[in-house]
């Protein structure tokens, strides 16, 4: 500390002696040192890592200039959009909606048991272990996996992206929802237990009101998730706006393309709005029953 | 009639949380159950509902048709059966937050309904207009339709009274009830709870001597697991200090001494605490 | 007994709601999928199909994992992809972010600019992006990159905003009061307040560019995903089944330690405060 605070303290009578304060200080400059050594080395091994990563994935300033000086012509053939074309693409945009909406429901439904006997309040240990792993191995499957796999067992279509993409909200929705069932204070369960219900009784009274709301607004962030999703697997098989926009591509119909671009952002962009509308009114104490 | 005889919770390292307790509640009885924070009051409530199993000892409740229910050493079908006829208030109300308060009050009637018919049919409305008339009783019909969630501290306590009522159980146990709400409610709570112990038996767990005083029939005291007093509600002063553990070796040394740890208040820690200034 | 029940709580009448809204949310799904031709029948497999496949899985070819050694560097690629992906959206998306909060930015017309533009490019479907710089820059792990970094950035430049709008108010405004400039004010008032959920928020993302960087590949971003793809195509389930497995468990794996790592970072600042 300079000499300043010390005649500070002389001033006054003094309440520290200077010794103590300097022995504080160092302590602090050397607390300091610590965590500006750690964001060093932290700061190392960031730019490391993306010099690295960098390197793997061909990361080239010429062929992003290059890219860019061709991509303004290409994004330039995709203006005006084929309007004429978009009453044919209202079906397939249909069949990409419903098929992320019937893929959420039907998630929400199958992930509830699968959390109940997920969670460690509710299950006895063993199911609880093997519904946990088979909720991870749901997790780390990325649904374009499963997709791939279907299509072999359904052949090209929605059904198999409606299964893959089930599939995949459950993994989400089943942890999510685990969690929260965790988190019931075990009081209130005992105080239903307490009045004499069964074990079934007090997961419909006391378990299944109180995630509700949880299964509600973890489902709708899900439904877009599974729009924008759904428009992936559309492409490689499951039909929808997705494919409409991968054969428009592929055959170099730029503005086709463009056209199914933009009715898929309008999708998106609602789906967002709505989702996000209904979960605050859900989280806002509304009643979800 | 409940009878408690000689129950024991016992710690696997040996500690009695409740020792050897005995007692026997009759009609129109308001027992407040009185002792220092971990004497073993809950504990003693716990076992009653079979929530703890105690090691040892007896508890049976007795209807007035004759017959009997037990709560220790039966199966969990015949516990549940005997769960129906208890109405346990808990300390936090610990209502289903989520439900309507009509709801949690139907709640009460849970051991009575099938589990089937709770999962496909829910709730009669006979049943809703019955839990009207409980929570009526407890002035808080304006609320059935609001969320659990949304009521204060108080109002939740009473509509957990509506709940035990809704049960029309043989005996109500009241886990410290007035602990967590203002006096006013408190006050509120503890007229609902003396005309109902006119047709059934009540056993309170309380913290406020005066309350048990004002209200009660007979007060037990409970130190370090054991019963005290057992008498009148009105407690002489100097009884009420030794259920407190104020007057010879009292309670809080005992812990200290088990724990190896130096007690709170002494000059010893005030000097280290001069030391830390001055340093 | 004159207490009536209010009408909403009774509860046959909840009953009838409860069954009303079921009903009619599975008479439109089913309506829906009629109308769009996909026929629910089609969901009735001939078990044979499933069978067939199992059997043309099992056992998988694990021995690819030391015959094969480009396949840990495709397993790489992918992972760089995701990382490249999240520092790069991350940092822009943080950059942007304060444009967007309502606490931070310039002018509440730059912030409705910012927000407007942002959520448009989040609606940016991730296929159309991927195909087009397909084009451009060519095919391989760059493309792939690009798309992740545009994905992040719309993503998590809300998330952030948001955040950044939640930070105390009175801290900003203590330090406001010491004659901060804005910049000052938003390095040590804003800053060390949201940095933890920023970084929490950039290991979120980076598990999500993870599983994202799998379709791209699939599509020609390369790394694990194009291998999977590929062999898919030649219909060597037992590799298929192979490169499946090596996926699930990066993933996993990734997702464990992030979680790890994450938890450790945001209970550190706790630590020294002490």
């Amino acid at each position: 500390m300079g000499s300043s605070s010390k005649e500070f303290f002389r001033q006054e009578p003094p309440i520290l002696d200077s010794k103590f304060l300097d022995w504080k200080f160092l302590e602090w400059k050397k607390s300091i040192a610590g965590q500006r050594g750690k964001q060093a080395v932290i700061a190392l091994v960031l730019v490391l890592l993306v010099a690295l990563t960098a390197w793997r994935c061909n990361v080239d300033v010429q062929s992003f200039i290059t890219g860019i000086n061709k991509g303004f012509p290409l994004v330039g053939m995709f203006f005006p959009p084929e309007w004429s074309g978009m009453a044919d693409m209202l079906q397939p945009l249909g069949v990409t909606t419903v098929m992320a909406m019937a893929a959420t429901i039907l998630g929400m439904c199958l992930s509830l048991p699968c959390a109940l006997a997920a969670s460690s309040n509710i299950a006895p240990p063993v199911v609880r272990q093997v519904m946990r792993a088979f909720i991870a191995l749901e997790r780390g499957l990325p649904e374009i996996v499963q997709m791939l796999l279907l299509i072999a067992i359904f052949g090209l279509g929605a059904v198999p992206g409606l299964v893959a993409l089930s599939f995949s909200s459950i993994g989400m929705l089943a942890k999510l929802l685990a969690d929260a069932i965790e988190e019931i204070e075990p009081q209130m369960l005992e105080a239903v237990a307490g009045t004499g219900a069964t074990r079934s009784q007090v997961i419909r009274y006391a378990v299944i009101p109180q995630i509700l709301p949880a299964l509600f607004a973890n489902g709708l962030f899900r439904f877009e998730f599974n729009v924008r999703a759904g428009v992936i697997l559309g492409a490689i098989g499951a039909g929808g706006i997705g494919y409409v926009m991968m054969t428009a591509m592929n055959s170099m119909d730029y503005q086709k393309a463009c056209m199914a671009t933009l009715l898929t952002l309008t999708l998106v962009f609602f789906s967002e709005r709505i989702s996000d509308f209904c979960r605050t009114r859900i989280l806002d104490g509304g009643t979800p029953r | 009639m409940l009878h408690v005889s000689n129950i024991v919770v016992q710690l696997p390292n040996g500690k009695r949380l409740v020792d050897q307790v005995n007692f026997t509640v009759g009609r129109g009885e308001f027992v407040g159950i009185l002792g220092s924070s971990g004497a073993g009051k809950s504990m003693t409530l716990r076992c009653i509902v079979g929530l703890t199993r105690p090691n040892e000892g007896e508890i049976s409740i007795t209807g007035c048709n004759g017959k009997t229910y037990r709560t220790t050493n039966v199966k969990a079908q015949e516990l549940r059966r005997a769960r129906r006829h208890i109405g346990f208030i808990f300390q936090g109300s610990n209502l289903v937050k989520r439900l309507t308060v009509l709801e949690n009050v139907m709640l009460g009637r849970l051991g009575h309904i099938s589990p089937v018919r709770s999962w496909l049919l829910g709730f009669k409305d006979a049943e809703a207009r019955e839990a009207m008339v409980a929570l009526d009783r407890v002035k808080m019909a304006h609320c059935a339709a609001r969320m659990a969630g949304s009521l204060s501290g108080g109002e939740m306590q009473r509509v957990a009274i509506a709940r035990a009522i809704h049960q029309r159980p043989l005996i109500y146990l009241a886990d410290e009830p007035i602990s967590s709400v203002d006096p006013r409610n408190a006050d509120a709570i503890m007229s609902i709870l003396q005309p109902l112990s006119h047709e059934t038996p009540v056993i309170g767990a309380f913290h406020q001597p005066a309350a048990v005083a004002k209200y009660c029939t007979r007060a037990i005291g409970i130190r370090t697991g054991k019963i005290v007093y057992d008498g009148p509600a009105q407690i002489a002063p100097r009884q009420l200090e030794y259920i407190y553990g104020e007057s010879d070796g009292d309670s809080a040394s005992l812990v200290w001494e088990s724990d190896a740890q130096p007690p709170l208040f002494n000059s010893g820690v005030e000097a280290v605490l001069h030391e830390g200034v001055t340093v | 007994m004159n207490i009536e029940v209010p009408a909403g709580a009774l509860p046959s009448r909840k009953f009838r709601m409860t069954i009303l809204y079921l009903a009619a949310t599975a008479a439109a799904i089913c309506l829906l999928f009629t109308y769009l031709d996909m026929s629910p029948s089609s969901f009735v497999v001939d078990f044979r199909f499933i069978v067939d496949l199992v059997q043309q899985m099992f056992p998988p070819n694990i021995a690819l994992f030391w015959t094969k050694k480009t396949i840990f560097l495709s397993l790489i690629d992918t992972l760089s992809m995701a990382f490249l992906g999240t520092v790069c959206g991350g940092g822009i998306a943080l950059f942007l972010a304060f444009f967007a909060a309502t606490n931070t930015t310039p002018h509440p017309l730059v912030r409705l600019a910012v927000r407007t533009l942002l959520a448009m490019e989040r609606s940016i479907p991730q296929l159309i992006v991927i195909l087009v710089l397909l084009i451009t820059v060519g095919i391989g792990p760059f493309a792939g990159v690009l798309t992740l970094v545009i994905g992040s950035v719309g993503m998590y430049s809300k998330f952030f905003a948001d955040s950044i709008e939640q930070a105390d108010k009175n801290t900003m405004e203590s330090v406001e009061s010491l004659g901060s400039t804005r910049l000052q004010t938003i390095r040590y008032a804003v800053l060390p307040q949201v940095m933890p959920s920023f970084v929490a928020n950039l290991f979120y993302a980076f598990d999500y560019n993870l599983r994202a960087a799998i379709p791209l590949g699939v599509f020609g971003g390369g790394g694990i995903g194009f291998e999977l793809a590929f062999a898919n195509g030649l219909l060597h389930y037992k590799d298929v089944l192979a490169y499946t497995i090596l996926i699930v468990v990066m993933i996993t794996a990734m997702e464990r330690i992030s979680d790890w790592v994450r938890r450790s970072i945001i209970t550190q600042p706790q630590l020294i405060t002490k």
